[in-house]
């Protein structure tokens, strides 16, 4: 059969396309029907099936912070996923107390997906809650003034507009809070 | 056997001048000239942010030149002004010659080069602008991205319609490479682009999608159209037939099936069904067919050949460039193995592979076609054999300086990860001298991009000068 895709284009387009397809579309339009947590918000009231707590939708706020995340290519150093692996659920941890794992029942209202795929910096996909704004604004500022040896870039044009600064610090809030995994407001000053 | 016909074709144009006037290349020309620039502007883009690694300062407080807009602007540069670019230039050249018939339009070849830089300069200001789409490899806002999607098309449709109207019956190997580009590359592209962009396509599901497009922009679009460039020009270069036309089949079709399948091996371990994880895992293993197919067959084309190497700088690069293609590729599946992720995987190994491939296999392969292709399009000699001979050597060493230490850079950083008591900013701190040697080595790549350049540009220039002298021809 393949010795005639040789001489017909017709035959070998459709042959070189029709490979393409089995896989092509097994791996991306079936898996999202498939397994149901890709679609359904993250949402657990019963604590012996673990974490407890709700995902809710972006403010218009968090939505503009979201947007800067994007416009800085932070996705470019920061990945946000705490993997299934020992080290990064304690590294995503606070406090001793171990971070759960991330489930992408968690990343539904993401408009733009922000895995990442290089950790220059630490995950970021349980930053929410441990920093407050003061750290955020100086830490934007120069990032060395906080964590000597950082290779951070600064972003003054963010830490000095106060509208820019309070929107990304809100984006920043938001991530991993669906999961109630440790108490509130507990911000390191 | 079955290779004989294009192998003879092609030394008998090579040998007759008769044989090769039938072709303008003026579409070539374009393209090959436009990408060897775009290659040595984007490798100051890329100097830069090797740069900022080292002096975190560096041109930091301009919004303009952060990291995060230019590194985007590094990766599409790359792919898409300069080795796109050039694989498309390529392609102008290889598919007329192997259908022996003219390419079916100069003008609509030269009107996509120009739409090309319509698209490379909008990509420029937009990713320093920070208009990027944010989805890696499809940084490209929508509105360019419809430039690149109607550029494609009328580029498959140069390339289908040359094919349509061949002379000869039976297609070569990099023909197929070449419509195999083109089909697969309009769909990724779209689901990468456009699929990902649908309501209600977001979080995981539009990460999936996102890494089906950026694994196969490297396996559908840069790995078939560098091998269409080997396939042809290992024979040509070397003078010797293809070793197996069957091997050949037997790699390209293993590429159609295997490689589409592998997406989700970019989130091992990561908020992704399990089951879809260790399909891309089974399938990342199985690219080790296509792969060494077709370095098999590479190597042993040259068989009895080997001397060639040191006074053919297009071999040396070709051969080179075949070899990091096996490393890369072995690299590849053993990455997808889940004990092995849970050290490389987010760390400076990866850049190491990826550059390993983009920058050791596919572009190597590339500007071997470009040494072969532009002083036959120029009617004239390469401007200086020497200058290539360096250009080789300062993107060989460069390279491998770069490649060794992200490995080992990583790998450390990695098993440092996985010990949590070490601080997250230690291990910062400890790959300081990693990305000194990234820079260092980056500074050499960059001089052989500029040898590189300088010697097309002039080849060109000395090809303009002698035509001028002799106007007679035709």
């Amino acid at each position: 059969m393949l010795d005639k895709t040789d001489k017909n284009a017709m035959g070998f387009i459709a042959a070189a396309l029709g490979l393409f397809f089995i896989g092509g579309l097994l791996t991306t339009v079936a898996p999202p029907l498939l397994d149901k947590s890709w679609n359904k918000p993250f949402e657990n009231h019963d604590p012996t099936k673990g974490p407890t707590g709700k995902l809710v939708a972006y403010t218009d706020q968090e939505m503009r912070g979201y947007r800067i995340y994007i416009r800085e290519g932070c996705k470019y150093c920061h990945t946000q996923q705490t993997r299934t692996l020992l080290s990064d659920v304690k590294r995503s941890g606070w406090k001793g107390v171990d971070s759960p794992v991330s489930t992408p029942d968690e990343f539904v209202n993401d408009w733009r997906q922000t895995f990442g795929t290089k950790r220059t910096g630490p995950d970021l996909s349980r930053v929410g809650g441990k920093y407050n704004k003061q750290w955020h604004k100086a830490h934007f500022n120069n990032p060395r003034d906080l964590v000597p040896g950082s290779i951070m870039p600064p972003f003054p044009w963010i830490a000095n507009n106060p509208q820019e600064l309070d929107d990304l610090v809100a984006y920043l809030q938001t991530r991993g809070r669906a999961k109630d995994w440790r108490p509130d407001n507990d911000y390191e000053k | 056997m079955a290779t004989q016909p294009a192998i003879r074709q092609g030394s008998s144009s090579a040998a007759g001048l008769a044989v090769q006037d039938i072709h303008e290349d003026t579409t070539v020309k374009w393209f090959l000239l436009g990408a060897v620039c775009y290659f040595a502007v984007v490798g100051i883009i890329a100097l830069i942010i090797a740069a900022k690694f080292v002096w975190p300062q560096f041109l930091g407080s301009i919004s303009y030149f952060t990291y995060g807009r230019m590194r985007p602007l590094h990766v599409n540069g790359m792919l898409f002004g300069w080795l796109l670019a050039a694989d498309m230039g390529l392609a102008y050249y290889l598919v007329p010659r192997l259908c022996g018939v003219k390419l079916w339009s100069e003008k609509l070849g030269v009107a996509t080069s120009i739409l090309w830089n319509v698209i490379i300069l909008s990509a420029i200001v937009t990713l320093l602008g920070g208009y990027q789409k944010g989805l890696e490899y499809a940084d490209l806002p929508t509105p360019v991205a419809v430039l690149v999607v109607i550029a494609w098309i009328m580029f498959g449709t140069n390339i289908f319609m040359t094919i349509l109207n061949r002379k000869y019956e039976q297609m070569y190997v990099s023909t197929w490479y070449l419509m195999g580009t083109i089909l697969w590359t309009a769909f990724v592209y779209l689901t990468g682009n456009f699929a990902t962009l649908l309501p209600g396509v977001t979080g995981v599901n539009q990460a999936n999608l996102n890494w089906m497009y950026t694994h196969n922009a490297v396996g559908l679009i840069f790995t078939p159209a560098g091998l269409a460039v080997a396939y042809y020009f290992i024979p040509r270069a070397s003078n010797s037939p293809l070793y197996s036309h069957k091997l050949s089949m037997i790699g390209f079709w293993s590429l159609a099936f295997v490689y589409v399948w592998t997406g989700a091996h970019h989130m091992l371990h990561g908020p992704i069904s399990e089951w879809l994880q260790t399909i891309a895992i089974v399938f990342s293993v199985m690219l080790l067919i296509p792969v060494w197919a077709v370095v098999y067959n590479f190597i042993a084309t040259m068989k009895g050949q080997w001397h060639q190497l040191g006074d053919n700088v297009s071999l040396k690069f070709l051969m080179s460039g075949t070899i990091f293609y096996l490393l890369t590729c072995f690299q590849g599946p053993m990455h997808s193995l889940r004990s092995v992720n849970a050290i490389v995987s987010k760390t400076d190994w990866i850049p190491g592979h990826a550059h390993m491939a983009v920058l050791g296999t596919f572009s190597f392969m590339a500007m071997a076609g470009v040494y072969y292709v532009t002083p036959r399009i120029f009617h004239t000699k390469l401007h200086s054999e020497t200058l290539a001979n360096w250009s080789f050597w300062l993107f060989l060493i460069g390279g491998l300086g770069m490649f060794t230490a992200l490995w080992l850079g990583g790998f450390w950083q990695g098993w440092q990860w996985n010990n949590p008591s070490i601080p997250f900013i230690d291990t910062v701190v400890a790959l300081e001298p990693v990305w000194m040697v990234r820079f260092l080595s980056g500074i050499i790549i960059f001089s052989g991009i500029v040898l590189f350049m300088f010697n097309i540009l002039s080849t060109a220039i000395d090809g303009g000068k002698s035509s001028a002298a002799v106007p007679a021809r035709s």
